[in-house]
């Protein structure tokens, strides 16, 4: 397994505090890759991320699309296999309004999961063996960890400016 | 909601505060999950007894053969509707009281699906050859199921529900089930490690996160609706008078989300106490769940009256016929108890202090879940013994055996909440964190 590299965590107690930090740093060479932790999903830290649209709408899309046409491809074709006479009219008129039904429910169906599988994969979960850096940012803490950086270098100083509770090295794992 | 809720916690007491009660519940907790077990042991040798004997123990005889087991799936199905409304509809109307709710509301949802998914199962007899009846499987001569009946419709329509209910309800907890990891040690962390899919909580993934759970909602939000317009379907589109109407699909809904919105409310109340969570489920949001199932009761109110008023207007002596027995005939008394459960007595909700009123709202939340059971008999009933040919009509009378496996659903209903209520957080922590004060330092203030 690829090692992951060490660096500096800086933790920090107020939303404000982390949100600051994270605009000075976005953009800087020296701080690429860093993560940012956090509790929950405070519109804040969103924008400040300024990560652009999740892709997870293309994974939903195309997963409710395929649901769409299977479920009207299974009806029809099921009428195509058994064609039912209803109301004494021809077979094979593959009347829709009736599979309606079926076509919605495989849309949302297969769209739900697509989303689910998209919020994984681009979340990068499951991720087992993933390192938990600080156990208190699933609870009241946010975090920013720089990777490749030391407790005297610039990063530090910012993310030190900025209100951080606590800076620490993580070792090279 | 239109009151801030008085807060007397911030974020940094919320892990504390809902995982330390997980683990040590009050002592009725217990009293609670007996009282289930024993339902659940009444239901089960109900079902044997049934499954010995046949189908004849259960009442359902010439012309009513859709008795009380439908009944009950009817009235599960309409339970398991709040938890989707309050997670996915109420996300995307920003209503802020959800977030303190919607675990609950959620769980009782999966689980009152399932309830209801035995039900069809258990009335079909041979429930070990169903899987050969209702799902798209051929027979010998290649003959498909019919995809134009409301019965193959309702197939897709509850699978399609318990599985995006399941999703989004798991998908909601994953952040949690990080929160109890990085609290537990040695076995349980490796499981809750597990069941949280490694979840870190870094901005991407909460960004990734929020999109998908938005998408879910927006998916799931048409799928409400959707779900008990198909039930009402069942009904609706036969021919049979009292029936066949198309008020029934807003009807049906309306009435599900007034049973779920009653059943968060008899379920939130115990629980809260049981796991001392009163700081964190405030009464305002109890409030505002009575509040939702006042304006759901007035709806159901409109409704009786318009299909009484159009069985009368269309003129069809059989559809006023059935109309007029229902109100004053042999089956008046569940006609009644429907009516005053469901419309008169949610009624005194419009006064403030009752609302208010823990005792009082649960007991009239405990009136509105016997009103909707009633609403599903009386529907079913009281059109099925009296058709078009008056030398083909009946009587029914529920069995032993029916309320046996009614008993039986709702300890099966409850043994699985408890469970769930005693291992996973059962109050959305990460959602509560964004509805109480926001953490700023003190240059903001």
């Amino acid at each position: 397994m690829r090692k992951r590299p060490g660096g500096i965590l800086a933790i920090y107690q107020y939303l404000d505090n982390l949100t600051d930090a994270m605009k000075l740093i976005r953009n800087r060479p020296d701080c690429v890759d860093h993560e940012v932790f956090s509790p929950t999903s405070y519109h804040e830290i969103e924008e400040a991320l300024d990560a652009g649209p999740s892709p997870v709408r293309w994974f939903t899309l195309f997963g409710a699309l395929t649901g769409s046409v299977t479920g009207f491809g299974l009806a029809l074709w099921l009428d195509y296999d058994w064609p039912m006479v209803v109301g004494g009219k021809l077979a094979g008129l593959y009347s829709l309004p009736a599979y309606v039904v079926i076509g919605f429910e495989l849309t949302i169906l297969f769209g739900g999961l697509m989303t689910v599988l998209g919020m994984l994969v681009m979340g990068r979960l499951p991720n087992l063996n993933q390192r938990i850096l600080d156990p208190r940012f699933t609870d009241d803490r946010f975090g920013i960890f720089v990777p490749n950086a030391t407790l005297s270098g610039e990063q530090a100083k910012i993310l030190q400016q900025c209100g951080a509770e606590e800076i620490r090295i993580i070792e090279s794992k | 909601m239109s009151e801030e809720v008085k807060w007397n916690k911030t974020i940094s007491d919320v892990n504390d505060g809902i995982l330390a009660n997980l683990g040590k519940p009050h002592p009725s907790y217990y009293v609670a999950w007996a009282g289930a077990i024993v339902f659940l042991l009444i239901g089960a040798v109900t079902w044997a007894i049934e499954i010995t004997l046949g189908m004849g123990v259960t009442g359902k005889s010439s012309p009513v053969y859709w008795g009380v087991l439908i009944t009950n799936f009817v009235f599960w199905v309409g339970i398991g509707h709040a938890g989707t409304l309050i997670s996915a509809i109420l996300f995307l109307f920003r209503a802020k009281w959800r977030n303190a709710v919607n675990r609950s509301a959620e769980a009782m949802t999966v689980f009152a699906v399932i309830t209801a998914g035995l039900f069809p199962l258990i009335h079909v007899g041979r429930l070990w050859v169903a899987m050969y009846w209702i799902p798209p499987l051929p027979n010998t001569n290649n003959l498909w199921t019919n995809l134009r009946s409301p019965l193959a419709w309702d197939l897709f329509a509850i699978s399609t529900y318990l599985i995006i209910s399941l999703l989004f309800w798991y998908m909601g907890l994953v952040p949690d089930l990080a929160s109890v990891r990085d609290r537990v040690k040695g076995f349980r962390r490796f499981v809750y490690g597990i069941m949280c899919f490694g979840w870190r909580g870094t901005a991407k993934q909460w960004h990734h996160y929020e999109a998908g759970y938005g998408f879910l909602a927006a998916l799931a939000t048409p799928l409400v609706l959707s779900v008990h317009s198909i039930v009402s379907w069942d009904f609706a589109m036969s021919i049979q008078p009292g029936w066949h109407t198309t008020i029934f699909p807003p009807y049906f809904v309306a009435g599900a989300i007034l049973s779920g919105c009653a059943m968060v409310y008899t379920l939130l109340v115990p629980v809260r106490k049981m796991f001392r969570m009163e700081e964190f489920i405030r009464p305002e949001h109890l409030e505002a769940c009575i509040k939702l199932t006042l304006l759901t009761s007035t709806i159901v109110f409109y409704a009786y009256a318009v299909e009484f008023f159009v069985a009368w207007y269309s003129g069809n002596i059989f559809e006023w016929g059935v109309f007029v027995k229902r109100a004053i005939g042999p089956y008046a008394f569940y006609f009644w108890v429907m009516v005053f459960c469901n419309c008169i007595f949610p009624l005194i909700w419009w006064s403030k202090r009752m609302r208010n009123n823990i005792a009082v709202s649960m007991f009239v939340a405990i009136l509105v879940n016997v009103g909707m059971w009633f609403e599903r008999y009386n529907i079913i009933i009281s059109s099925l013994v009296e058709d078009f040919l008056p030398g083909s009509w009946g009587h029914f009378q529920p069995t032993l055996s029916d309320i046996g496996l009614t008993i039986g659903s709702f300890g099966w209903f409850m043994f699985w909440f408890l469970i769930f209520c005693r291992f996973f957080p059962i109050v959305s922590m990460s959602e509560l964190k964004l509805i109480m004060p926001k953490p700023l330092s003190k240059k903001h203030h």
